[in-house]
C-alpha cells in the first residue's frame, strides 16, 4: 500500500457510558486511502462509517474511546497529534463535507463571509480580497450569481446550492489533500444528487484530490468511485475495486447489501 | 384500466395555501388519477412537486381547495368530519416516518386495537383475536404487542404502521414514502411484505416516492408529478422504458444505478425548481426545458392521451419523439 495517503490500521473501539461500561463499536478497522482516487465506505446506519470519518479529523464524539489502533496520515499518527497540530491539519489538509449543509453552516453570517473567513484562516490576506476568492470559488462550483448569492445566508439557499457551497468550502478554499465527504447528497433530490455528484467528481479528478465518500447509497458510488470499503456493524467486510464490489463481491453481507440495492433476489 | 373500475376518482384536486401578502402558494394544481382495485398507482416526483399533499388532501387531512375525490363513485368532499368514519373504512394511510406516525406511549396493542374499536364493531374477544392475526400479517409476533414504538426497530415500526392501516380492511392503502426512512436491506423487506399482502388481501396502492427503483420494483402504473401537475402518466414498462415528457426522462436519466458499467445520457435541466407561488399560466417546466417552445410560456399543456394507457402533458415531446 505504497500509494496510500491515508491509513487506518487496526482501529477498533466504544462508546463508554456514565456506568463506565464499554460498548465496542469499532472491531480491528483498517483500510487506505490511495493517492488521488476516490475511495467509498460505504454501510448502512450504525455501521460505523461516520465514526471513522470523524476520527480521522478528531472529531468523534467525546465519549468515544480508543482500544487500539493508528491512523496514519503521510506516515504520521493522527491520533498521537495534540490540539494544535490537530488544527493546523484541519482544513489545511484534510477537509470534510457534512450531510446536512446548512446546519453545518453558520446560519447568523452570510455564505460569502464564512468562505472568506476560512480563506484568511489558511491563506492570510486581507478581508476584501478573500471575499473576492468566496465569490471565485462558489463560481467555479456552478452557484448563479456569485456575487449576489454570497451575501446571503444559509437559509436563504436551498439544499443543493448550500452543498455546494460546502464544498466550495472545503475543496477551494481550503485546497486540502484530503476530502471527506459524509453523505453528501443524502436528502438531495436526485437530479440534484447527480448534479452535485459530477461536480465532486469533476473537482477531484481535476485537482488530484484523495477523496473519501461516506455514503450508504451504491447507485452513487457505482458511477463514481475507484474503490470500495463495505462495514458492517463495526467490522471492515470488503475491500476491493468498484468494479470488483459490484461484478464479484466476495463477502456475503457485501453480496446481500448489492442485491438489496438492485432490488433483486440475493443469490446466496 | 377501466375509469369505471376504480376505487379511488380523483378529478381536478387543487390546493392552494395563501402566503404572505396576499400570494398564493399553489401545491396542487389540477391532479386527477385513478386507482383500480388490486393495483398499485405510483405517484413520484421530487420533494416539493405536491405528491404528499395529494395524498392528505385524498384523506382530508388537509382540506382540499377545489376538485373531486371519490371512492366507488360516491364524493368524499361534500361529507361532514363526523361522516368521514364510513371512508376511512375504505381507505387509509401508511406515513414515511413511523417514529413520528406512532404515538411513544401507546403500545403496539393500542396502536392497532385503536381503529378497531372506532370502525368494527367487534366484541372483546374477537379484537383480540383480529389483533394477533394483524401482526402475525405483518410479519411480528403476539410478543410484540405489548412493546411500545422506541422498544421496536425502524423495519418493525413501520410493520406497526402498515397493520393499523390493514387492520379494518380498507380497499385501498396510501402509503406515503412507507421505506424512504429505511436502511436498503430492511426496504426490500417491507417492500415484499407489501407485495404480499397486496395479493392476498387484494388491496389498491396510491404509493408515493421519490425512489425510482422501487417505483419500478412496485407499480403496476406511474404518475409523475412535477409543481403540482401531473406531467406524465402510463404503464410502468412505458414510463421508465420509453418516458415522454421532459421533465420524466430528466428525473429518470438522473437516477443512479447500483451496477457497474451502466453509462447515462442525461437530459438535463437548467437551474433549480421554481417558485410555487403565483405560478403563471404556462407550462410548469418553461425555463428549465430543453425542449421548450414559444407556445410553452403562453399556456399550460393540456394531458394528451397517446394511446396505450399513457398520457403526456406536453406537445413537443409528444410530436418529437418516435415511439421506442
Amino acid at each position: 500500500m505504497s500509494g496510500a495517503l491515508l491509513e487506518i490500521e487496526n482501529y477498533s473501539g466504544g462508546f463508554r457510558a456514565e456506568t463506565g461500561e464499554l460498548t465496542p463499536i469499532l472491531h480491528h478497522v483498517s483500510f487506505g486511502l490511495q493517492s488521488g482516487a476516490i475511495t467509498a465506505v460505504v454501510g448502512e446506519t450504525g455501521s460505523g462509517k461516520s465514526l471513522v470519518a470523524l476520527s480521522i479529523l478528531g472529531i468523534q464524539p467525546p465519549s468515544f474511546v480508543r482500544r487500539s489502533g493508528r491512523i496514519l496520515f503521510r506516515g504520521v499518527d493522527l491520533l498521537g497529534l495534540d490540539d494544535k497540530a490537530m488544527r493546523r491539519l484541519r482544513g489545511a489538509e484534510i477537509s470534510m463535507v457534512f450531510q446536512d449543509a446548512r446546519a453545518a453552516l453558520n446560519p447568523v453570517f452570510t455564505v460569502g463571509r464564512q468562505l472568506a473567513d476560512v480563506y484568511q484562516l489558511q491563506h492570510g490576506g486581507g478581508r476584501s480580497a478573500a471575499m473576492k476568492q468566496a465569490i471565485e470559488a462558489l463560481r467555479r462550483v456552478s452557484i448563479p450569481e456569485p456575487e449576489r448569492r454570497a451575501r446571503q445566508y444559509p437559509h436563504e439557499f436551498s439544499g443543493g446550492m448550500a452543498q455546494r457551497a460546502m464544498i466550495a468550502m472545503a475543496a477551494l478554499i481550503c485546497e486540502p489533500s484530503l476530502l471527506i465527504l459524509d453523505e453528501p447528497t443524502t436528502g438531495l433530490d436526485v437530479t440534484i444528487q447527480s448534479d452535485i455528484m459530477e461536480l465532486i467528481v469533476g473537482l477531484c479528478r481535476q485537482r488530484g484530490l484523495t477523496t473519501c465518500l461516506i455514503t450508504h447509497d451504491l447507485g452513487v458510488v457505482a458511477e463514481t468511485c475507484d474503490a470500495v470499503v463495505v462495514m458492517n456493524a463495526g467490522r471492515i467486510v470488503e475491500t476491493a475495486s468498484a468494479e470488483a464490489i459490484f461484478t464479484r463481491p466476495r463477502d456475503p453481507y457485501t453480496q446481500r447489501l448489492l442485491s438489496a440495492s438492485q432490488l433483486v433476489e440475493a443469490a446466496a | 384500466m377501466m375509469e369505471t373500475g376504480a376505487i379511488l376518482q380523483v378529478r381536478g384536486l387543487r390546493k392552494n395555501f395563501t402566503v404572505g401578502g396576499g400570494h398564493h402558494l399553489v401545491a396542487v394544481d389540477g391532479v386527477s388519477l385513478d386507482v383500480a382495485a388490486g393495483e398499485t398507482l405510483a405517484l413520484v416526483g421530487e420533494s416539493g412537486s405536491g405528491k404528499s399533499t395529494v395524498a392528505r388532501c385524498i384523506v382530508r387531512l388537509i382540506e382540499p381547495s377545489g376538485g373531486d375525490v371519490a371512492i366507488d363513485g360516491q364524493s368524499i368532499l361534500p361529507l361532514e368530519p363526523r361522516r368521514l368514519a364510513s371512508v376511512y373504512r375504505r381507505i387509509q394511510m401508511v406515513f414515511q416516518d413511523p417514529n413520528a406516525s406512532l404515538n411513544p406511549r401507546m403500545s403496539v396493542r393500542q396502536v392497532l386495537d385503536e381503529p378497531l374499536r372506532l370502525h368494527l364493531d367487534l366484541p372483546r374477544t374477537a379484537r383480540t383475536e383480529r389483533l394477533h392475526e394483524l401482526v402475525e400479517m405483518v410479519g411480528l409476533t403476539a410478543a410484540h404487542l405489548d412493546r411500545y414504538p422506541h422498544e421496536l426497530s425502524g423495519g418493525q415500526r413501520q410493520r406497526v404502521g402498515i397493520a393499523r392501516a390493514i387492520a379494518v380492511s380498507p380497499d385501498i392503502v396510501i402509503l406515503d414514502e412507507p421505506t424512504s426512512s429505511l436502511d436498503v436491506s430492511v426496504r426490500g423487506q417491507i417492500l415484499d411484505l407489501l407485495l404480499d399482502l397486496q395479493r392476498r388481501l387484494n388491496l389498491a396502492y396510491l404509493f408515493i416516492s421519490h425512489d425510482l427503483q422501487v417505483v419500478q420494483h412496485v407499480a403496476d402504473r406511474v404518475a409523475v408529478m412535477y409543481l403540482g401537475g401531473i406531467v406524465e402518466t402510463g404503464p410502468t414498462k412505458s414510463v421508465f422504458g420509453a418516458p415522454r415528457h421532459p421533465y420524466t426522462r430528466a428525473l429518470l436519466s438522473a437516477a443512479p444505478v447500483a451496477q457497474w458499467g451502466v453509462a447515462r445520457t442525461r437530459l438535463r435541466l437548467s437551474g433549480e425548481i421554481t417558485s410555487p407561488i403565483d405560478p403563471p399560466d404556462a407550462c410548469r417546466l418553461v425555463g428549465r426545458c430543453p425542449l421548450a417552445q414559444p407556445a410553452c410560456a403562453t399556456a399550460k399543456p393540456a394531458l394528451i392521451d397517446i394511446g396505450g394507457d399513457f398520457v403526456v402533458a406536453c406537445p413537443v415531446a409528444t410530436e418529437r419523439i418516435p415511439t421506442c
